[in-house]
Parts: C-alpha cells; sequence; structure tokens
C-alpha cells in the first residue's frame, strides 16, 4: 500500500514535469503576445515596451523562459504580468471561492445523483425510469453557459433576485443570519449549475451498475429470505453499486475545474476558472504556467485518492 | 441501514431546503440601500498606482484616490486641482565667444525691443521678454510664452548686427546644431492645507518624487514618455514646483494631469514591493480613500472627510469587477449597479423608458480603415478617395450604430477645442468612385472585379475578434466595394494575434481599428514619417513632409489661437490624403435609475451647486465624487468648508 502510493507519487512528478512543459509551450507558442497597455497606446515608447519584455524574460529564447519560469514557480518569485504580484499568492486568494463552489457542486451532483440513480433502477424499464432517462440526457447536452444565462434572466426579470458574485452590495442586512443566507444564495446558484451534468451523469453509472446488481443471485436470495425491499436496496444493492461513482470523483474534479470557466464568468464568481481564462486573454503567460501546474497536480492527486477510495470500497481491488 | 437511508435522503432534501430558504431571503432582501454608489466594470483593474497604470478600469478608480496638479474641468478647460495656479516661461540662451559680445547682444535686444512700430513682416515681432541678462559669456532672455519663433527672431536680429552665437550640440544624437538654447519653465503654485490620506501633508516634495519615480526604469512607467524632455524639477519651497525642459513641447503641461505620488511611503520603498505594499492598497490625495479590494469581486472606496473640497456626500463607492456584458445589465436591472453603459442597438428601448435617464455623450474616439500605404494598390490618392466614396459611412451608423454617432472628417473629433468643422466629409457617391478607379487603371475585369497591369483588385481587411462593430464594417465595406469591382476578403483575429502579426510588422493589407486619444493636439506618434518601423503606431506607413512639418510645428506651439490654426491645417492636410478611410465617431450611452443620484458640487466662484445629474462636455460623470443619492441628502455641517 505504502509503495504504490510512494510509487504513484513519483510518476505523478515525472507526469507533472512534463505537463509543465507541455502547457509551457502551449501558451507561449499560442499566437500573440503579452501586451498590457489596452489598445494602442501612442504614449507607449519603445524603451517602455523593452523594458517590459526584459522583466518579463519576454527577450529570451523559449527554452530559457521555461526554465527561468519554473526556477520562479519553485522560488516563489514567479509574478504575474497583470499586475506585477506573485503568482502564487494570487492563485492561493481564489483557492477558497473555488473550493467552496466545487465542492458544493460535488456534494449536490453526488447525493442528487445517487438518489435518481436509485429511483431510477429500482424503476427500470417503467415511465419513471424513461423520464429520468430523457431529462439525465437533456442535463448532459444543455451547455451550462445556456442554463445560466436562462437562469440568470428568469430569477432577475421574475423575481429581482441579486445573483452576482459573493452576496449582494449596497444592501443593509438585518442580522448576520440574512447575510450568511445571502452568501449562501450566491454560492449555490452557481454551483448547482456547475452540478447539473454531474446530477445527470451520476444518476446514470449508478442505474446502470445497479440494475446488474440487482440481477444478482444474491439479491435473489436476501429477497427470498424475506428482507424488506428497502433493507435489500440500500443495504445489499446499492453498496456493491457505488464504485463507478468514486471513480466518478477522479474524474468530476477537471471537469468542474473546466466547466467553472464559463459559469464563473457569467456568475462573477471569483474563482480559478475566471483567472485563468483572463491569463489567457492578457497572455499572461506566468500566471497560465503555474496555474495549469497547480490544476494538473490537483487533478493527479484527485486521481489517487479515487484509486485508494476504490480500494477502500471494494475488497477485490488490491494497491500494488 | 438507517444512516445511509438519512445520507441518502438527507443531503438532498437539506440542500433543497437550503435553497430554497437562500431564495426566499434574496427575494424579501430590504431595499434600503446603503449610502454606497456601485459601478460595474467589465474589466478588473490591474494597479491602483496611477503611474504604472495603462488600462480603463484602473484609471477610472484612480480619478477617486488621487489628484494631478492640473484637471480638466466640466468644459474641458485646464484648470488647478492640487495647484492653485501656474505660469509658463522660457529662458532662450545664447553664447557667444566673449563677455563684450554678449553685452552687445543684450544692447541689440534691448534697442530692437523699444523700437516702436516693428513687427513681424519687418523681421523682429514685440518679443514677449520679461528678463534680459548676461552671465558671463552667455545671454540669457526670459520670455512669458515658450515656443520656438521668438527666439528664431532674435537670433536674425543678432545675426543683422553681425552677432552669430555661438550653436549648441544637437539634444538629439542624429540632430541639427542648434543656435540657442531654449528651455521652457513650467512654475506651479500648489494649494496649501491638503493632507495625504494617512494625514500627512501633501508637499512640493512629493511632485518631484512623482516625476523622478515616473522616470525610474525599475517603475516601468507607461507615462514616461510624456516626461523625457523634463530637464529637472525643483521645489524652492514646500509650496512652489519649477519644472525645467529640454527644448519647447507644448503637450508637456496636460500631462501634470498625472496623479501625484506620496514621496513619505515610497520614496525609501524599493519598487520591486510596491505591487504588494502600495499598489493594492493605495494612499492619495483625492475625495475617497483606498478601502479594500477583493480579487475579481469588487474594489471599496471609502469617503476621506478630510478632502480639500470637502467631504464628498457618499460613504462608499463600489467597483464591482463583472466581466459578463449581460450579467452586468442583469446586474443594472436589480440595482445591484448603479449605472450600465448602454449597446447602441439598446437605447431606443431605453430613451423613452420612464424608470431610467439616459446620458448620451458626444464621444471622443474615430472608427477608421487604415489602408497599408507600402502596398502599390493603395499608393495613389485617386484610388483611397475612391474607396471612400464607395463605402456608405452614413448607413454604416444608421445599422451598426443605430443612428448613434457622426461620420469623421479626419484624425479630430468634434469634441476638441482645436477642430475644424469646416472640413465635410467626402459624399457617398459610387458612380464617382467608378469614375476615379477609371481614371487611376483600374478597369473592370471579365469577373467583375477590376484589374490593373494584370493584377485584380483584391485585398484583406482584417479586425478583431470580439469587437462586435468593428466586425460589422468589415462586412459592410466588403459589400460596398464589391460594387464598384473591388475584392475584399475578410480575416477576423484575436486581438493579440492581430497585434503581433499585422500591426506591429506592418504586414497587412487594410485594417479596422480606432483611435481614443484624448484631447491632445500632438499626434506625431501616428502620422510622423519617422513613426514607421516596426511596433510603431504609424503603422499604415504614411509619410508627407507637410504633415511632418505641421505635427513638429504643433508640439513647439504654446499660443492658442496657433494651435488652432496649426491642427486645423493638420487636420485638413490628412484627410485629403485619405490614408484612412475615416469612418465615424460613436456616441456613448450610459442610462442611470431615474432619480438615483443628485449633484452638489462647488461652483466657479465657490458657491455650492444642488442641480440633477446632467451631460457636461466632460461627461456626465464628471463630478461623480459629488454625487448624493437623495435619501441621503447632504448635511449642512458637511457644507460649511473654507476653500
Amino acid at each position: 500500500m505504502t509503495f504504490f502510493i510512494l510509487r504513484r507519487l513519483g510518476l505523478s512528478l515525472a507526469l507533472l514535469f512534463l505537463i509543465s512543459i507541455i502547457s509551457f509551450f502551449i501558451v507561449t507558442l499560442t499566437p500573440g503576445s503579452p501586451y498590457p497597455w489596452g489598445e494602442l497606446n501612442p504614449k507607449i515608447s519603445a524603451e517602455v515596451k523593452a523594458n517590459f519584455r526584459k522583466k518579463f524574460h519576454l527577450d529570451r529564447p523559449l527554452p530559457e523562459q521555461y526554465a527561468l519560469i519554473m526556477r520562479d514557480l519553485f522560488t516563489g518569485d514567479l509574478r504575474s504580468i497583470k499586475d506585477d504580484r506573485p503568482v502564487l499568492s494570487r492563485i492561493l486568494e481564489r483557492l477558497p471561492a473555488t473550493l467552496a463552489l466545487n465542492f458544493t457542486s460535488i456534494l449536490i451532483s453526488l447525493s442528487f445523483g445517487t438518489l435518481l440513480g436509485v429511483y431510477a433502477a429500482r424503476n427500470a424499464g417503467r415511465w419513471q425510469d424513461m423520464t429520468g432517462s430523457f431529462v439525465a440526457f437533456l442535463f448532459i447536452a444543455l451547455p451550462s453557459f445556456w442554463i445560466s444565462y436562462l437562469l440568470a434572466i428568469v430569477l432577475v426579470k421574475g423575481f429581482h433576485v441579486p445573483i452576482l458574485g459573493t452576496h449582494s452590495y449596497g444592501i443593509g442586512f438585518p442580522n448576520a443570519f440574512a447575510a450568511g443566507l445571502d452568501t449562501l444564495w450566491h454560492l449555490l446558484l452557481p454551483a448547482t449549475v456547475l452540478a447539473i451534468g454531474g446530477i445527470a451523469a451520476q444518476s446514470r453509472y449508478l442505474r446502470a451498475t445497479m440494475i446488474g446488481t440487482l440481477r444478482e443471485d444474491y439479491i435473489r436470495t436476501a429477497r427470498s429470505k424475506g428482507l424488506a425491499e428497502e433493507t435489500v436496496l440500500y443495504k445489499h444493492a446499492l453498496r456493491n453499486s457505488v464504485r463507478p461513482l468514486v471513480t466518478g470523483i477522479g474524474m468530476l474534479l477537471p471537469a468542474l475545474l473546466s466547466g467553472a470557466v464559463i459559469v464563473e464568468n457569467i456568475f462573477a464568481y471569483p474563482g480559478m476558472g475566471r483567472l485563468g481564462y483572463e491569463a489567457v486573454l492578457e497572455r499572461d503567460y506566468p500566471t497560465l504556467v503555474a496555474l495549469n501546474f497547480v490544476v494538473a497536480a490537483l487533478v493527479l492527486l484527485g486521481n489517487l485518492l479515487s484509486d485508494l477510495l476504490y480500494a477502500a470500497v471494494d475488497p477485490r481491488v488490491r494497491l500494488e | 441501514m438507517r444512516t445511509l437511508r438519512l445520507f441518502l435522503y438527507g443531503i438532498p432534501a437539506a440542500l433543497l431546503i437550503l435553497l430554497a430558504a437562500a431564495f426566499i431571503n434574496a427575494t424579501f432582501l430590504s431595499v434600503a440601500k446603503k449610502n454606497e454608489m456601485s459601478i460595474g466594470t467589465l474589466g478588473e483593474p490591474s494597479t491602483l498606482n496611477p503611474i504604472q497604470q495603462a488600462d480603463s478600469a484602473s484609471s477610472q478608480v484612480g480619478a477617486l484616490i488621487f489628484n494631478g496638479l492640473i484637471k480638466y474641468n466640466q468644459d474641458l478647460e485646464v484648470v488647478g486641482d492640487l495647484a492653485t495656479g501656474w505660469k509658463l516661461s522660457q529662458e532662450t540662451t545664447f553664447r557667444f565667444a566673449t563677455d563684450e559680445a554678449a553685452a552687445k547682444a543684450l544692447e541689440t535686444l534691448n534697442t530692437n525691443r523699444a523700437r516702436p512700430g516693428l513687427t513681424a513682416t519687418s523681421g523682429f515681432s514685440n518679443w514677449p521678454i520679461i528678463g534680459l541678462l548676461t552671465k558671463g559669456t552667455n545671454l540669457i532672455v526670459t520670455l512669458s510664452q515658450p515656443g520656438l519663433k521668438d527666439s528664431e527672431d532674435m537670433t536674425q536680429a543678432l545675426a543683422s548686427s553681425d552677432l552669430h552665437p555661438i550653436p549648441f550640440p544637437p539634444l538629439e544624437p542624429d540632430g541639427k546644431e542648434r543656435p540657442f538654447k531654449a528651455e521652457p519653465v513650467i512654475r506651479f503654485t500648489l494649494r496649501d492645507g491638503v493632507r495625504w490620506h494617512d494625514g500627512a501633508p501633501f508637499s512640493s516634495a512629493d511632485v518631484a518624487f512623482t516625476w523622478r519615480a515616473i522616470m525610474n526604469e525599475k517603475v516601468a512607467s507607461p507615462r514616461r514618455s510624456d516626461f523625457d524632455l523634463v530637464d529637472s524639477v525643483e521645489t524652492p519651497d514646500p509650496r512652489t514646483v519649477v519644472v525645467r525642459y529640454k527644448k519647447p513641447f507644448s503637450p508637456a503641461l496636460l500631462a501634470w494631469m498625472t496623479a501625484i505620488l506620496p514621496e513619505h511611503l515610497l520614496g525609501k520603498l524599493d519598487p520591486a514591493k510596491w505591487p504588494e505594499l502600495y499598489n493594492r492598497a493605495p494612499v492619495g490625495t483625492g475625495p475617497f480613500r483606498f478601502g479594500g479590494w477583493r480579487t475579481n469581486e469588487f474594489i471599496r472606496l471609502k469617503k476621506n472627510p478630510d478632502y480639500f473640497l470637502g467631504s464628498p456626500w457618499l460613504d462608499s463607492v463600489v467597483f464591482r469587477v463583472l466581466p459578463d456584458p449581460l450579467t452586468l445589465q442583469l446586474a443594472f436591472q436589480t440595482r445591484q449597479v448603479d449605472f450600465w453603459a448602454v449597446d447602441p442597438w439598446s437605447v431606443k428601448g431605453l430613451q423613452d423608458d420612464p424608470r431610467f435617464t439616459l446620458f448620451t455623450s458626444p464621444g471622443n474616439a474615430y472608427n477608421y480603415i487604415g489602408w497599408n500605404l507600402r502596398r502599390p494598390m493603395f499608393q495613389d490618392l485617386k484610388v483611397r478617395q475612391a474607396l471612400a466614396q464607395a463605402v456608405n459611412v452614413p448607413q454604416m451608423i444608421k445599422y451598426i450604430l443605430y443612428g448613434h454617432g457622426v461620420q469623421s472628417t479626419g484624425i479630430f473629433t468634434p469634441q476638441m477645442w482645436f477642430f475644424d468643422p469646416s472640413v465635410k466629409p467626402l459624399p457617398f457617391d459610387p458612380e464617382a468612385a467608378k469614375r476615379l478607379l477609371d481614371e487611376a487603371g483600374w478597369r473592370p475585369g471579365p469577373d467583375g472585379i477590376r484589374v490593373k497591369d494584370g493584377r485584380r483588385f483584391s485585398f484583406t481587411l482584417l479586425a478583431n475578434n470580439g469587437n462586435e462593430v468593428r466586425r460589422d464594417i468589415a462586412t459592410l465595406v466588403q459589400d460596398d466595394l464589391k460594387r464598384v469591382g473591388i475584392e475584399v476578403k475578410v480575416e477576423i483575429y484575436e486581438w493579440a494575434v492581430l497585434l503581433k502579426r499585422f500591426v506591429n510588422k506592418g504586414e497587412f493589407d487594410a485594417i479596422v481599428l480606432g483611435w481614443g486619444l484624448g484631447y491632445d493636439f500632438d499626434q506625431y506618434g501616428i502620422w510622423h514619417s519617422s513613426q514607421t518601423h516596426p511596433e510603431e503606431l504609424n503603422f499604415i506607413g504614411f509619410s508627407d513632409p507637410k504633415v511632418d512639418h505641421l505635427l513638429t510645428d504643433l508640439r513647439q506651439e504654446y499660443a492658442r489661437p496657433e494651435i488652432i490654426r496649426l491642427a486645423g491645417e493638420l487636420q485638413r492636410t490628412i484627410y485629403g490624403q485619405q490614408p484612412y478611410l475615416f469612418l465615424f465617431v460613436p456616441q456613448g450611452s450610459e442610462v442611470m435609475w431615474k432619480g438615483a443620484y443628485r449633484l452638489r458640487h462647488p461652483g466657479p466662484d465657490g458657491a455650492w451647486i444642488d442641480e440633477p445629474v446632467r451631460m457636461t462636455k466632460a461627461g456626465w460623470s464628471y463630478d461623480m465624487e459629488w454625487f448624493y443619492r437623495p435619501e441621503y441628502p447632504p448635511t449642512a455641517k458637511a457644507n460649511s468648508i473654507t476653500r
């Protein structure tokens, strides 16, 4: 077990190194270059531009730029082209909001996904299942920006509810409870939009495995023993069907981070997706490279955790 | 099993209850607004250090925190801000071989200056001399008006008395020797009793420091080129700043609109540490103090009760970063932001809506199509005139701007005080365009596209992604030009790509762009023939000796009537050459909830003026620091300030 973890960590490090090289070259070889002075600005002299390039090593050959960026990343000196602040602190200040959003979103997709999956498996083949399938595929197919806009328009035009940012502005809250609920509202809304695809996917995975499990001999045995249907369903069948959910968690993390770009932008939520999106538009190479690095590390970590969980829930899986 | 079921049903149920509670809470939130102004911006400010910023999101915030020495008033005239007054003068130095020659030169100038009836036509004019003295072999003439013309006249007057000064070495490495040294001087008198937000007194040392900071390579200030010609900044006393220039350069005064930074905080701090220690928590002298910045969320400013013109009425101003245009609009509709910059197509629906007040500003930027004059097909003036007449600009204004714009007649916009209204736009006339093309030798070919010397008249028109107005312009131009037998291929690139691959290298046929340049008459960087190298802004490769002269004269001219004359001639000459297809000046529109704000601001005579928010030459938001919410009326106590 320990050996497995160590080996996976070693492999992950090697992978991270490769990812950092690839992401650096994808980022820097993209056409265009940083121009932090708005549109064409006659006040910017050639000297200022040259100084700027020198400061961010943009005048060096690419391999050297890569080495310098990696060196600065690990010494913590890597600075953003946009505001000249250390990239790591820019990423860290987004981390709480991003984690809150993604954790909430995973919670929503897992809990509702499981509920709907069990319900669908239980009624497999009947109209409830058919409707469920239809809705699930609809949810998977609908682009999140479309849902976001629709939701935003309905809530704002229909109910005049503020939806942007992390809390409402310019309003005196009567008490801390109302303020807390307001913050929660601003978190639950984008989290729900993000979770919609996840709910659908999770329920489909669970439904498929659960139907398989329900056909197993031991389920028939349990039923013929006279156990209550509930007990059969939740104690015997569900436990043996959660494996795909565990794999799902590992895959959810990268999907959430990429999906969050659009949703964070629309809901003006200050997460990492937005940081990355803006960095791409501004050609903020240091931020992009560092962000890719952190996200890649998170994804690798997520994979490792999901493998460990897999072993924990399924005794047949051995980690060696 | 019970726990499992509890989780299975409990978590979704709890989430649903929370969502419902949060929704109900949000619906019933009190509508009682705090005494806070909320402004939505699409972009995140990069830094709040005014000498390091170049984006409009940053300068919008900075304008409330900082002051410059001077500013525009609501009629776009230059008035004092941290300075109460300023005096322009110039020291012209002639040097001679001997002390005697210098003394004789002084004598000559004195007699010529005193002789009545001499006018410019006889060689000498009435020089505005306010001081005349010799220092060894040097003769120093102090003039009340900077500029080169008077000094050149004096050189002639001296030459006619056979006095030939020793020339000075050139300022630029490849420049000419100069017969004299002309050094304009600006003497600023600073306002008394101004304090920084932290309580420290403001003084001339801060001004000198700001100049040193802008010139400091480590600060990498984008304003550096504005101050390149400053020779020295002296501070004879805490209330006086004397700025000396290396040579006459009239746009230099406007550069002092730059915000002044606090020396006592930054003077000993390494600029490398500014981004963390100052740029995100600045200290200024302005009406609002910095109150907090959550990245990608908001910047909050709190009122400065010690502001030198009196405390603002608002408690705070919050700038919210809302990157999506649609949701920004939704935020306005839920009164989460107080103003909204309206797209042209939405104006009509809002104009008659009794809930809103609409402000329309004349606009100070123009859109154009730049012809790359390095390409042979665009080198013929007749062709460029034909192109201008073939494109239906009024229709563009109608369909792209929904009528909210005026046709451009050259490099200046009607808002500028040196704009020449006598220039009339070339009329839309496809028949005339066809005739001109025929005359230029471009005859219709077999496929309808015109041909000359075996070359088809076909070119690529570039525009940048994400700018719908420019994309639409490209489409309409493509259609209009097809009708006169010119093939246009439109290509759209992302801004960064457009700049690096095409504009900076000058490798393109034609490009749709726009200029928004403030109220500066100095257009040297865009039109002078020396500015055509890669990355320079005369990227279309325009070169005209007359324009070169006008540009150089203009930046050495300090007299207002002369500036108007030269700028008018510049505008007419360039418009005549049609190096761009000058399209239109779009108007800007913004809406506010009706009655959300009123304005109580100090008038020109010092008395307070209370009025609704209104449009001025400098925009509706010109006096934003004096806005107040009618539900929080200004108190009499706050009014009684001494100015």
